[in-house]
């Protein structure tokens, strides 16, 4: 189990990770999830006990990160974005010299080695060169490294990077078997597969948590509103009148038109029942149905509509922060 | 810890890079063993190394940044340096594995050099006291640089910048002993003896005399470690302060 609190990490000035506090269960699949230089990264350096943090504290299975450092790393397999392999270095080779590193009795070293290139398919590569690896095989190793140890808690940071489609599903399996028994926390910018893979997702974006949650319940609660996609035949500006005049319709905005007579328009809704008055309101009025349907928010408009809600609030809240600041900026 | 130290040499020695190195050492060396023999008296009745040692300086002075060059720049490079960081070996472990690693390469190649002296004594005769001390006043040499070589390659990031610099300090130090001779520092005792207490080249040639001194190999066993430990501080530092 991994707790972290109140962690932040500032590059000189520039903050990086401010104040995030999230945990890790046992035998848990967390996605962390965010955009490019949301501080993934370096929150997982931080984990892995790469970086010190600036604030804040790391504790791994009851070990403080930075206070017991080497008892809180034996706990751990990381995987970086690159992948940390030598280039000289057959494969088998270096599994072996990181299985000494990570204090592998020399009697295991042969058959965790062996385990670990077994479970991710690179038993035929063992007397290859690194440097002669395409970038789908080094991505490999570099996981087969991090299995080494037996760590309980496995750090991935982005392990579908460079892999082609056949290989990302061997990989995605390869993770929710290790879930079984590892603590495994891994970081994507791809929602779908964070959706296949984890049972919870903690989403951050410029160093802030966004949201922690289910993916169940983020999908849920994201979509309060119903929204109806309405393809009509008929006057828009008739249409759109009588869409509004219907007692439980929120909004009504019409999207495009798909040919001559016919549009789509996109309904918010109070309650989903109203759809039945839609469509007698409209039959009535002489204007026909084409197609209609609820949305449904997947995954990739949550995660968008998080990120833009928290940015316009945070901008709200910075022009409030200006106000208070200067107070006689209304007076001029 | 030994695997970190056995994946080392195994760099070294599992790439042409050792065996080039020591053949340019043994060239140089070899170059200085013909110019000496050359230039012998006729009534030397001993033939002595440290002469030769000492010629070799300024050119054997210059493989040690090439040797220590890649130590922790290509770690960086290559980002290895994860690696090695969330391991459970601490920074000191890691230095200390890496300079052992040298510091063996590095007997390889003083080992390599014993030919000539082998085939001087089968020839002829051979002060071996001053032999045995020269060599070990070479390595004990050797060691303070070795562990600057590193210091800069870690400082740096970068090989060929580590190399540049390491062999603009190895040859500093030699220089420290020209300038300890001039007029000007001459005039100033006390600046002289400080110059002369820091000069390693001076403390050599007690070594090359046969003379093992108990104060000057404290010296150089003290300037290595004061410098690994700047190492291991030097990449924590870095760590806290990573951007």
């Amino acid at each position: 189990m991994v707790e972290i609190k109140n962690l932040s990490k500032y590059y000189g000035r520039n903050p990086a990770v401010k104040g995030i506090d999230f945990e890790i269960r046992d035998n848990e699949i967390l996605g962390f999830l965010g955009p490019n230089g949301a501080g993934k990264s370096t929150t997982m350096n931080i984990i892995a006990g790469y970086l010190p943090s600036t604030g804040g504290t790391v504790t791994v299975n009851g070990f403080d990160i930075t206070e017991q450092a080497s008892e809180a790393k034996k706990c751990i397999g990381y995987l970086p974005e690159i992948p940390p392999v030598y280039p000289d270095m057959r494969v088998e080779e270096y599994l072996t010299f990181v299985a000494g590193l990570k204090g592998v009795p020399r009697k295991e070293r042969k058959a965790q080695v062996e385990d670990a290139m077994a479970k991710l398919h690179i038993t035929d590569m063992r007397r290859r060169l690194i440097r002669n690896l395409s970038k789908g095989y080094k991505q490999r190793v570099g996981f087969a490294q991090a299995l080494l140890g037996n760590p309980k808690i496995l750090i991935l940071d982005e392990p579908t990077v460079g892999l082609d489609p056949t290989q990302v599903m061997e990989v995605r399996n390869l993770i929710l078997e290790l879930g079984k028994d590892h603590s495994v926390i891994f970081s994507s910018h791809i929602l779908a597969e964070v959706s296949a893979v984890c049972q919870r997702v903690v989403i951050i974006n410029k160093g802030e948590i966004m949201a922690e949650d289910t993916i169940e319940n983020l999908e849920k609660n994201l979509t309060a509103d119903t929204v109806l996609n309405l393809t009509a035949e008929g006057d828009k500006d008739k249409i759109i009148r009588l869409l509004k005049d219907i007692r439980g319709v929120n909004s009504v905005a019409d999207v495009k038109e798909i040919s001559e007579n016919r549009n789509l328009y996109q309904i918010e809704l109070a309650e989903e029942s109203v759809r039945n008055e839609i469509m007698s309101v409209l039959l009535n009025n002489q204007c026909s149905i084409v197609e209609m349907h609820l949305a449904k928010l997947n995954l990739e408009q949550v995660f968008m509509k998080i990120i833009q809600e928290k940015k316009k609030s945070s901008l709200e809240q910075l022009i409030d922060e200006t106000k208070q600041s200067n107070p006689y900026d209304e007076e001029v | 810890m030994f695997s970190l130290y056995k994946k080392e040499l195994q760099s070294f020695f599992f790439s042409p890079f050792a065996y080039v190195l020591t053949a340019l050492f043994m060239l140089i060396f070899s170059f200085a063993f013909v110019t000496a023999i050359a230039s012998m008296d006729s009534n030397v009745l001993k033939f002595s190394f440290p002469g030769i040692f000492y010629d070799n300086f300024f050119f054997f002075i210059f493989i040690i940044p090439i040797l220590t060059m890649r130590s922790f720049a290509d770690e960086r490079r290559g980002g290895t340096e994860v690696l090695l960081l969330t391991s459970p070996l601490s920074v000191g472990k890691i230095v200390l594995a890496k300079y052992f690693s040298i510091l063996t390469v590095f007997a390889v190649m003083m080992f390599s050099t014993l030919f000539f002296p082998v085939y001087a004594a089968i020839n002829g005769q051979v002060m071996w006291s001053s032999l045995i001390c020269a060599y070990l006043g070479f390595y004990f040499w050797g060691m303070v640089c070795i562990a600057v070589g590193m210091l800069l390659s870690s400082l740096t990031g970068n090989a060929i910048i580590a190399a540049i610099l390491g062999e603009i300090i190895m040859e500093g130090t030699l220089l420290v002993d020209q300038i300890g001779g001039t007029a000007l520092v001459n005039a100033y005792p006390k600046l002289n003896s400080a110059i002369s207490w820091i000069s390693m080249q001076r403390r050599f040639i007690y070594f090359s005399q046969g003379m093992f001194r108990l104060e000057d190999l404290i010296f150089f066993l003290s300037a290595a470690a004061v410098v690994i430990c700047w190492n291991i501080i030097a990449i924590e530092k870095r760590r806290w302060s990573h951007s």
